[in-house]
């Protein structure tokens, strides 16, 4: 039996039909299309389904859909300001940080995740929070250096 | 005028801005109206023969659509190999745990899910063979009774012996009898998934029409349209491949996968019909690599001078010839110049999923059999590992095994900067060890198409049937804009599918910018030369008097005298020649090898036998970096690929069985794991790659697990020669406990050297 959901996505109020045992993420994708959000194991291991709940990461596919009732979900479709990339996306084009592109939205969402609770991290600091997402194509290198560089700009901007 | 030089530089990718932003369409993101999703139910037994098939109570299910086995498809088989030894199902026995015996389509997933309990299998069990050289012996049970009927046999295969290779130089016997010092090594590889993050899926759609239009997750279109042409018993050009974004491939990708079932179902009830493998199915519906045996004996002089070679490697291809086994004669000798060889490479039919490919299947396994040997020899001989090296390696001009002569190239470069860069020789603290590999690779050659179409305002589209697995699209453009002399910005890389885009090879086996770009560079060339053809008409001038650049085809000496592209292609609409195009189309590119040297350096906890890897330098001889940021990120991603496979990765299998069908247990480093790549690019030019390009991306990935074995023991004193390179392996030889002999017993050995194998 579907039920009644209530939540926010990327800034827009939304009010479904899902059923009890649908993940966040196949609501996401599913219902929605909001295809950005990846499954790559369903199962919490590879973290491309990472999105942003009241401003702290989630795997998607670990989360009920029913329980992000009345919540702030922000994915990746919902960084971008019009035209303009999010400084992460922005730094992860510049700096290499995508490769076949089916990690990065999960990536991007944790590095995001990161800046909001640390704007100055260490380069031990973004290993440890991107470790719940797996990459395959980059080997990392470039993905540290991407959001080591966001944070940068977005501290150059802030000031 | 813009600088029109886009050669050397770091251009961010031409998908990077859609990516990064979600708003790129891989296969699962295709949602059509009405669709069906579809689940394929496996073998649960490893070797057994099918007595029954009952559909009945799936079929009557509310929601299910088509119940499809063995006996509603045409009677087909296919192969990865050289032999078609598949079938899209399972008909009279099953091969492995794993192996497809019937496929649904529902409504909804779980409607489907729910099917597949509801067929009934009925299974007799019969013998079952894992190891490959139990499946050597001549009273192992036959994978495939049949073999000699299959289209492909030849006389070599035999029992569950699908492939033998040999390759023969000098004298060994008597070189190794002249030998001052003879070592004989065997090294055993491990099971390794290609671990690509989005795993396998596919949306299929049948036309009323009859057309078959396939979005799929693919390297390589055109290949499996031809199989799947075959397979399902329709004329290739009803059928459409349009490749979507890629999440990963690594050699998974490139034949027929899960694509037949969906096709087949969406034939069954013409509707549109989706399959999204789970991420157990990346390991129970699609090969992976299975483990390796190489035995490596060596002839030395006592100056180092390497005589004489003998390597015998054993492949295990699971239920299905697959690749790999090549590489067992390809690769052993290492870049080395062995006057003296003997090479005999088996491929064995397992009860196992079949062996796919993965990142040049097999070449990991044998480099780290031989870099390790090498190693070993160095150390026994009191020989610096570096300069024992440099010592054999091969010199431009030496004989190549694949024929010819080794041309032109940068391997000694890359052995002296990376000796450089390290400051070998280097001694490490206590607990920590250095170690180095050295990789080959050859660039990859194949079919190649390119279309280019000049635009009215001197804009470029270009058009290849290539999927972009590796930021290749970014480079073509590149290629495109210096040899027309546009910007980078005024190129646009066509969205293709099979219906619009020539014949191209599949994307893999670093192929793509060697050989494919070279059709870019030929099409560009194609089209600039029609440009100026048209320019001299009109200018009344000799084409050798003008120059195609800065978006402009003008008079050399006299630059203001000259159109711009976009004057000139309107001028074509109207011209005798007709609208500028170039077109180009190439089936095979000059042997250009690539060579790399790697070292790692490693941290070994004596307390738990943990290795971290605390600093990995390569320098690979890259001909020409058109985009160092890209050739940087292929490198990076082989060598961690690498170093997962040298310490944490192994698929468990168990009586047939997977252990280990999970991201939780099948552990691929994450970004704590690793350090930061630090990569030297030797540019070292090829005669023929475009504007001297070498491939790059397969050979990062062979060296690391042979150069961490070898910094283990710099590092400890310990000679691990079982891939992976454990906590558990690495504490038991520190606690002097004797692990599994990994030797091949010496009757098999003897059988084995004959070029008819064993039985």
């Amino acid at each position: 039996m579907p039920h009644p959901l209530s939540l926010t996505i990327n800034g827009e109020p939304y009010t479904l039909l899902v059923e009890p045992y649908c993940s966040l993420l196949d609501m996401l994708r599913d219902q929605l299309q909001l295809t950005g959000t990846k499954k790559g194991c369903d199962e919490g291991d590879c973290g491309a389904c990472t999105v942003l709940m009241n401003g702290k990461t989630v795997t998607s596919c670990m989360v009920l859909a029913l329980d992000a009732r009345d919540q702030e979900i922000i994915t990746v479709e919902g960084l971008r300001q019009g035209n303009t990339l999010h400084p992460v996306q922005a730094a992860f084009v510049q700096y290499g940080g995508v490769q076949c592109g089916f990690c990065t939205p999960g990536l991007i969402m944790s590095g995001v995740g990161l800046l909001l609770e640390n704007p100055q991290p260490t380069e031990e600091e973004v290993r440890f929070a991107i470790g719940g997402n797996l990459c395959r194509c980059t080997g990392y290198s470039k993905v540290v250096q991407a959001i080591l560089k966001a944070a940068e700009t977005m501290q150059a901007q802030a000031s | 005028m813009p600088d029109s030089k886009v050669l050397g530089h770091s251009y961010p990718r031409v998908d990077a801005a859609d990516k990064v932003s979600g708003r790129s369409q891989y296969a699962s993101d295709v949602y059509l109206p009405g669709m069906l999703m579809c689940k394929v139910l496996k073998s649960p037994k490893p070797h057994a023969r099918i007595l029954h098939i009952d559909t009945s109570r799936a079929q009557n299910l509310p929601g299910v659509r088509a119940v499809i086995t063995g006996r509603d498809v045409p009677d087909a088989r296919f192969g990865n190999g050289a032999v078609k030894d598949k079938r899209l199902f399972a008909l009279d026995k099953v091969r492995y745990i794993g192996e497809p015996v019937a496929a649904v389509a529902a409504v909804d997933e779980i409607t489907a899910l729910e099917a597949l309990d509801l067929i009934d299998m009925t299974y007799e069990d019969l013998p079952v063979v894992t190891d490959p050289i139990a499946a050597l012996r001549p009273d192992a049970p036959l994978v495939h009774e049949d073999l000699p009927s299959y289209e492909g046999y030849k006389p070599t295969m035999r029992g569950n012996i699908c492939t033998v290779l040999d390759a023969d130089r000098g004298d060994v016997d008597t070189a190794f009898a002249q030998a001052d010092h003879v070592f004989e090594d065997t090294f055993h590889s491990q099971g390794i998934n290609q671990g690509y993050l989005e795993a396998m899926a596919c949306v299929a759609n049948v036309d009323p029409s009859g057309r078959i239009n396939v979005w799929t997750s693919t390297q390589a279109p055109y290949q499996i349209r031809a199989t799947l042409a075959e397979v399902i018993a329709q004329p290739m050009s009803r059928i459409r491949i349009i490749p979507m974004e890629l999440g990963g491939g690594f050699g998974a990708k490139l034949r027929l996968c899960v694509e037949a079932y969906p096709v087949l179902l969406s034939l069954h009830t013409g509707k549109p019909v989706k399959l999204i493998a789970t991420r157990e199915e990346t390991f129970t519906l699609s090969g992976f690599r299975l483990p390796t045996i190489v035995y490596l004996k060596t002839g030395v002089r006592s100056d180092g001078t390497i005589v004489a070679r003998e390597a015998i490697s054993i492949f295990d291809m699971g239920a299905h010839l697959g690749a790999g086994v090549q590489s067992g004669v390809s690769h052993t000798l290492g870049p080395y110049n062995i006057p003296n060889y003997r090479m005999r490479s088996y491929a064995v039919y397992t009860n196992k999923i079949w062996a796919g490919s993965y990142r040049a299947s097999g070449v990991a396994d044998v480099t780290f059999a031989v870099e390790s040997h090498t190693d070993i020899i160095a150390r026994r001989l009191g020989l610096d590992p570096w300069e024992f090296r440099k010592l054999n390696a091969f010199n431009e001009g030496d004989l190549a095994l694949q024929g010819g002569t080794i041309p032109r190239n940068g391997l000694h470069e890359t052995m002296d900067a990376v000796k450089q860069h390290l400051g070998w020789p280097r001694t490490a603290k206590a607990g920590t060890g250095v170690g180095l590999a050295m990789c080959q690779w050859r660039s990859g050659s194949g079919p190649s198409t390119a279309s280019i179409s000049l635009l009215e305002d001197g804009t470029v589209s270009l058009l290849t049937g290539s999927v972009d697995i590796s930021g290749t699209d970014t480079v073509f453009a590149q290629i495109a804009a210096e040899t027309l002399g546009v910007r980078m910005d005024d190129v646009v890389i066509a969205r293709r599918d099979t219906d619009l885009a020539p014949f191209t090879g599949p994307s893999g086996g670093s192929r793509i910018i060697y050989s494919q770009g070279k059709a870019v560079q030929m099409a560009a060339a194609d089209a600039r030369d029609k440009l100026i053809a048209l320019a001299a008409e009109r200018l009344d001038v000799q084409p050798g008097m003008l120059t195609c650049a800065n978006g402009r085809v003008f008079v050399t000496e006299a630059p203001e005298r000259g159109y711009t592209l976009g004057q000139l292609v309107r001028m074509s609409l109207t011209s005798a020649a007709g609208p500028i195009m170039g077109t180009a189309s190439l089936s095979a590119m000059p042997f250009a090898p690539i060579f790399s040297t790697q070292a790692a350096e490693v941290a070994v906890d004596q307390e738990t036998g943990k290795v971290r890897v605390v600093r990995f330098v390569q320098a690979q001889d890259v001909g020409v970096a058109i985009n160092p940021m890209a050739v940087e990120g292929q490198i990076d991603g082989g060598a961690v690929q690498g170093i997962g496979r040298a310490i944490t990765e192994e698929v468990v299998i168990k009586d047939g069985k997977i252990l280990n069908p999970s991201l939780t247990t099948y552990l691929m480093p994450m970004a704590a794991d690793v350090p930061s790549i630090e990569n030297i690019l030797v540019q070292v030019p090829t005669d023929d790659g475009p504007f001297g390009a070498r491939a790059v991306a397969e050979p990062p990935g062979f060296g690391p697990p042979a150069a961490i074995a070898n910094a283990i023991e710099d590092a400890v004193g310990v000679r691990i020669k079982e891939l992976p390179l454990s906590a558990e392996k690495i504490l038991r030889a520190l606690h002097g406990e004797p692990s599994a002999s990994t030797e091949l017993d010496h009757d098999l050995l003897q059988q084995l050297r004959g070029s008819n194998g064993p039985g």
